[in-house]
């Protein structure tokens, strides 16, 4: 038996040697005119290409690129979609890292390519599977500052959605078979949860591998309805904060889950005991086929070497349940 | 008049000159001795408090040229914390998360030398400035602690032995802040309680800064935090946060962000005036210090002078206006 590992969101773009801050070194260089955008473009690759093999050297099944290009979950698109501009600075719910909220001032268009260069670029470099990552519509939606166009939530949310679906189908055109919808705000609102649904629907693609990842807040108020979303897999985190979720995993019979165990906003490292110990528990509820394991949000939120650090425990908790149970 | 009415003052750090920002940098790797360091954080602080009081501000605050980040700062002097590795906070931003790695206690006082060394310079009265407790916990890693609650209140005992020493050492005014309170709305009773054991006893004038985040999803109840003044953000928030308090009064004095501070451009003295007005519908005049959003550390030294110029001449003119209504 083998339990699969995984990683969310960004991993650290630096560390904290200073052989490990070139891309610090370069973005302030590129801020004050001393370097031209291809030689930073080479250094964001360069940090790329060295993520995805710290991600990987540390055993981990499914690798992502780290968003290491990514200033904040909403960055690329508010920058990318026309109808959207970067606005004012905003706290990213409850961490001390902040994001540039979005200002819709016109209707949002995409060519559906704002990933691919990206995508492409990270496919030549992982030897592992590669998947690919976007902010759910809700998420979109509820952190933008202001919205000039839409009349209603309703409405803003599913023109984001069409917007998602189109990257969905540059992502799938470019090669990607798995993508993560990073939603949070599907647990942090949980009152919104039919419109998530709703804008779910227009994106759904029984081809793709799509993982609906909520993170920070527990899930416990939607699990059932987040059973009935057509996605593949659903992200749950079961460590930021209490939740029931937990003792109720077999809430989804068909879908994967993909369980938030290592806890990537503290230093505080589990043993690979103790993250054997939450799969365990979760294979009670859901078989080992259905389950992945991963951290609970973006290891960047945490130290480069505590980031690489969690995911060695995270790997080797997944190899102590593979060895240990025998089959029947 | 009342000399009292409209009391303007800054939220508490200003940029750091270009020569303090070398030497900081050169201290950090060992190439400037700590002594060197001091002497050129206490000329910049002097040069400070010479620009608030060329600009006009009430009530001072030394800046915070010896901090680099407000709970660090904190950190580096408590026994129990560790300085963790580098975190991105925005953009091209990092900074060292402070963990929690043991018992915490504070082996002597963090900024009393400090306050007295700046209150020696003017005769108008400077602001003893701390990070409150719950703002210490949350832009920490607790690894320590059983519970974040454990945590706060450990820190509180803390903060509030920080916060006796300052007002011993003359402090009138004692600012606390809380800028993370909102991050777990469902955690403001934890807050609270932290923050109780830190002003209990105090007889200063207490403040607590509060800023990003959903203040809506504190309010009311954060006026059973047991400070004086509640000093926040609303020029970058439009001022929302005013029609929150016509369903349920604002019952403390309110210290009004009027100016934005994450915009390099500087607002009309007009703009900032209509600010100070919004704030008047709810707060007596008494009771309400016009002020810049936020810290003013990310902003260059000119600009921050023009954004407090704004603030006082702002004040200047409804100051004015009120003087004309009779009483």
């Amino acid at each position: 038996m083998t339990i699969k590992t995984t990683v969310i969101g960004a991993y650290p773009k630096i560390g904290d040697g200073p052989d490990a801050q070139e891309l610090r070194r370069a973005l302030h260089r590129h801020d004050r005119g001393e370097i031209p955008d291809a030689d930073l473009g080479k250094v964001f690759d360069e940090v790329t290409r060295a993520t995805i093999g710290e991600i990987e050297s540390a055993g981990v099944d499914v690798t992502n690129d780290g968003q290491i290009r990514w200033d904040d979950l909403l960055s690329p698109f508010a920058h990318a979609w026309s109808g959207v501009e970067p606005g004012p600075l905003e706290r990213f719910y409850d961490n001390n890292t902040y994001f540039r909220q979005p200002v819709i001032d016109g209707r949002i268009v995409t060519d559906g390519r704002s990933l691919v260069r990206d995508y492409t670029f990270a496919a030549g470099v992982a030897k592992t599977k590669l998947k690919a990552a976007i902010p759910g519509p809700l998420t979109f939606a509820t952190l933008a500052a202001r919205d000039e166009q839409y009349g209603s939530l309703e409405e803003r949310v599913l023109a984001i959605a069409d917007a998602t679906a189109r990257e969905i189908a540059g992502l799938k055109a470019a090669g990607a078979t798995m993508i993560d919808i990073e939603d949070p705000a599907v647990v942090a609102l949980p009152q919104h949860i039919e419109l998530a649904r709703e804008a779910y629907g227009r994106f759904a693609d029984p081809d793709l591998a799509l993982t609906l990842v909520t993170y920070f807040f527990p899930a416990d108020a939607v699990l059932e309805s987040l059973a009935s979303f057509p996605v593949a897999a659903i992200g749950i985190d079961v460590r930021s904060r209490d939740t029931t979720a937990f003792d109720r995993l077999d809430a989804f019979r068909t879908q994967s889950i993909l369980l938030g165990v290592v806890d990537a906003r503290n230093t505080r490292l589990e043993t690979a005991d103790e993250v054997a110990r939450y799969t365990e528990r979760a294979l009670k509820l859901v078989p080992q086929e259905r389950l992945t394991l991963a951290p609970t949000t973006s290891l960047e939120y945490l130290p480069r070497d505590v980031a690489r650090a969690k995911l060695s425990a995270l790997v080797e908790g997944a190899r102590l349940v593979a060895g240990e149970k025998v089959p029947a | 008049m009342n000399d009292n009415l409209l009391l303007t003052t800054t939220v508490g750090s200003f940029g750091k000159p270009d020569y303090l920002t070398k030497a900081r940098a050169q201290a950090a790797r060992g190439k400037l001795g700590a002594t060197e360091l001091e002497e050129l954080e206490r000329k910049a602080t002097a040069e400070w408090i010479r620009r608030q009081e060329d600009i006009g501000l009430d009530v001072l605050v030394d800046g915070e040229m010896y901090r680099g980040d407000m709970v660090a700062y904190f950190a580096e002097r408590l026994e129990g914390f560790r300085l963790g590795g580098l975190v991105r906070s925005y953009g091209n931003r990092y900074y060292h998360k402070p963990v929690i790695a043991g018992k915490v206690s504070r082996p002597k006082a963090m900024t009393v030398s400090w306050f007295e060394y700046t209150q020696s310079l003017t005769s108008k009265p400077v602001k003893g400035m701390l990070t409150g407790p719950y703002t210490l916990l949350d832009w920490s890693y607790n690894e320590a602690y059983p519970t974040r609650r454990d945590a706060a209140l450990a820190l509180a005992e803390i903060v509030r032995d920080e916060a006796r020493d300052l007002e011993r050492a003359g402090a009138k005014y004692i600012q606390i802040d809380e800028p993370a309170i909102h991050a777990r709305p469902e955690e403001i009773e934890i807050a609270i309680e932290a923050m109780g054991i830190v002003t209990a006893g105090l007889s200063a004038k207490t403040i607590s800064h509060i800023c990003y985040g959903d203040f809506a999803a504190i309010y009311p109840q954060v006026l059973d935090l047991p400070v004086d003044q509640l000093d926040l953000a609303m020029a970058n928030y439009g001022y929302r946060w005013l029609d929150l308090f016509d369903r349920n009064p604002f019952t403390k004095e309110l210290a009004i962000g009027i100016v934005d501070v994450h915009v390099h451009e500087t607002e009309s003295v007009e703009v900032a005036a209509e600010g100070i007005r919004k704030g008047l519908r709810y707060v007596s005049a008494d009771k309400l210090w016009p002020h810049p959003d936020c810290g003013l550390k990310t902003r260059t030294i000119e600009e921050s002078v023009e954004k407090c110029t704004a603030v006082v001449e702002a004040t200047k003119v409804v100051r004015k206006e009120l003087a004309k209504v009779p009483a």
